[in-house]
This record gives structure tokens, sequence and C-alpha cells, in this order.
């Protein structure tokens, strides 16, 4: 049986709340389908432990709404963001299944993930070798976003997964990137990651 | 029908579930930022595509004549498949809110606005090279990483295809990474902003 915590009333804002959930909930899918489809236990069991982290959000925005509503007038105002938050919750949970298909050794069928990855044009995985121009860079100087619309979802470094890194973390020689976003840019992004002549110019 | 063709088939009616999800998702965030009971009644049809696609979705895999060593591999496409319907049942939620007609708490409207990936929107004004091209040669994509998901005009707001004419005095609606806000507000409005919120 998984281990319940009692999650106790914090004064975070709603906003916040949400903000990590809505952001949380996302991340969640691309890392599910990507950890279904490419067969990984180990991202698997990270979606699962995120999944763990928005139901103690939801919990706490509960609480946070209740303690904000005073009148019926505050009610009719917040049930809104307590539908939206519960939504969030559940798309969380639809990634915890998916990541649980994984985790249970049911998987899904090896051929799928290999057509998958040629068909799906928003998520990719890509490894980084050594004649890329983007060894030893920092992902936030690679300014990724603004330039293709694709954002490094998680590393594979060695045997672990670090999830959703942040701007200072570097780029090394064999890392596993997944990626997320445009079409076109996902595709460049893996030629310049494998060090392929890439059409794109080095960030200034 | 080849083995991989058939994986191919059911590859292809998987994608169009997920894809179809995940635009349900960002058109109901939209109609919550923008209180938009237009683009919430699109996510509810989206909704009765996804139902339709996911049943085509479990039949073709059902049907596919699998072997006994095999079994398990289908389960987990079949979960995989219901797990996709949650999130389109999910997004369908969140618009109900505005279909209600409960007015989205400006608390919402500020999480969208700050989320990694937000919706935006942005008028074509004069001197835009977006007027008078189609979507599909306007490369909003390409250019800025955001998506056009609808174009308000007049009253009215369209689902566009890639072959719609973006037009001066339209209003696109746009999700993607914040990053991609302001490039596509000076890809829409090069000589003045306008001030839609």
């Amino acid at each position: 049986m998984p281990h319940f915590e009692k999650i106790e009333y914090q004064p975070i804002p709603v906003r916040e709340l949400l903000l990590e959930m809505k952001n949380l909930s996302e991340l969640m899918i691309d890392l599910a389908y990507s950890a279904a489809l490419f067969n990984d236990k180990d991202l698997a069991e990270d979606v699962l432990a995120l999944e763990s982290r928005v139901d103690t959000l939801a919990y706490l925005l509960d609480m946070e709404i209740m303690v904000a509503a005073r009148d019926p007038k505050d009610a009719e105002a917040l049930i809104g963001v307590s539908i939206v938050a519960a939504a969030t919750d559940k798309i969380s949970d639809a990634a915890g299944d998916i990541a649980a298909i994984v985790t249970r050794n049911i998987g899904v069928h090896p051929i799928v993930g290999e057509i998958f990855e040629k068909v799906e044009e928003r998520l990719m995985q890509a490894t980084v070798k050594e004649n890329s121009k983007i060894v030893g860079k920092k992902i936030g100087a690679l300014e990724l976003a603004a330039r293709m619309g694709v954002d490094i979802i998680a590393i594979r470094r060695n045997k672990d997964w670090i999830i959703n890194p942040d701007e200072n973390e570097r780029v090394f020689l064999g890392d596993v990137l997944i990626t997320r976003g445009a079409p076109i840019g996902i595709t460049a992004f893996k030629n310049l990651a494998e060090g392929q002549p890439a059409k794109l110019e080095e960030p200034t | 029908m080849t083995e991989r063709k058939r994986f191919e088939e059911i590859v292809a009616c998987f994608v169009e579930l997920k894809d179809t999800s995940e635009l349900m998702m960002d058109l109901a965030y939209s109609s919550l930022m923008l209180n938009s009971r237009e683009l919430a009644e699109e996510v509810q049809r989206l909704e009765e595509y996804v139902d339709k696609l996911h049943t085509d979705f479990e039949l073709l895999a059902l049907t596919s004549d699998f072997k006994k060593e095999e079994a398990s591999g289908f389960l987990g496409l079949i979960r995989l498949g219901v797990a996709t319907e949650k999130i389109a049942d999910a997004a369908a939620e969140m618009a109900e809110v505005v279909l209600r007609g409960i007015e989205p708490h400006p608390v919402l409207k500020l999480a969208i606005k700050e989320a990694e990936e937000t919706v935006t929107q942005a008028c074509v004004t004069d001197n835009s090279p977006l007027i008078n091209k189609t979507l599909k040669e306007a490369r909003v994509h390409e250019e800025t990483g955001m998506w056009v998901l609808a174009i308000k005009r007049g009253e009215k707001s369209l689902r566009p295809k890639p072959d719609t004419k973006i037009e001066l005095g339209d209003v696109l609606i746009a999700s993607g990474y914040a990053e991609g806000v302001e490039a596509l507000k000076k890809l829409a409005s090069p000589q003045y902003q306008c001030n839609l919120e």
C-alpha cells in the first residue's frame, strides 16, 4: 500500500498552486508518453513521483479556496478555480496511468514505439553526439524556446533522469534529451544535438 | 495486410487521438482565459469526436488478430487510449465552467498567462506581413513557435484551417511557450500594439 502523508494547511497563494499544477500536469503528459513509448521504467517512476506532488498541491489548493470563501458570492466566484484545478489533477492522474503501463510491466507493443517516433511530431529523443555544438552549453544559453519553439523536458545522464532541467543545467556528451515542441523545431534540434549540419545559426 | 501496415494504422489513429486531446487542453485554457463560449463549445464538439476516435482505436486494436504473446503489448496500447481519453475529458470539464456562465476568476487568467505554456491573443494591424496570407503561407508556428488555435473576426471565432486567409483586423488566439508571445505580437501588430485585455 502506498504511503499517504498528512497534508497540513500552508498559506500559499492560489495562483502559485494552480500555476504549478498546470505546468506539472502538462510536463507529466509528455514524460509519460515518452516513458510508455520508449519503454523506460525510470522515467515512468519519476512521473509517478510527480503525480503524488500534484495530489498534494490539489489538497493545498482546495484548502486555500475553502479559507478564501466567506460568502455565497465568493463560493460562486471560486468554484471555477476548484474545477479547473481538479481537471489538472485528473490530467496528471492520466499521466500516472500511462506511466503505470510501464511500471506494472504491461508495456506497449514495441513496434508501436518505433512507428510512433516516426509519425509523432511534437516529442522526440535525441542523443548528444561528439561533434554537436551544444556540448557543454547551458540550456538557458541555447534559447531553444525562443529560437526553435523547443523545450527540453528531461535529460537522461548515465542512469538518472533530470526532469524539467533548469536553464543553468549544462548539456553533456552522451546525454539523452527528450524534447517537445514545434515539428520543424524539434527536427532541427535533433540535428543540432546529433552533430549533423544544422541550419540554425549559433546563439549570439 | 502486413503486420507493419496494421501497426501503422493503429498508431495513426492513436496519434490523432493524442493530438486532439492536447488541442482540447489548449482550447479549454483559451476559453477560460478569454471567457469565450465559442471556444468552450468547440472543446465540447471535439470531446464527441474524441469519443468516436477512441472507439475506432479500440476496435482497431482488438480486431488486429494479435498473437497470444502480444496480448500484454496490446493491453498497454488499450490503456494508453483510455488515459488519452481521460485527458480529453479533463479538458471538457474545464470548458464546462465557461459554458455554465461562471465568469472565470481572475486568478485563473493569471495562472494561465504565467504558465510555461500559455495562451495569448494578438491583433492583425496595418502592415502586418500576415495580412492576406493563408495560415499555411503565414508560417506563424515556424516564425514564433505559437500555434494559432482560433481567429476572432468581428463577433465570430473561427477554427482556422491551413487555407484560411488572415485578414486585417483579425485577432489571433494562439498557444505556445511564453517566449513566443512577443514574437507573435510583433508579427501581427508591427506598428502599434493593441490592448485586448
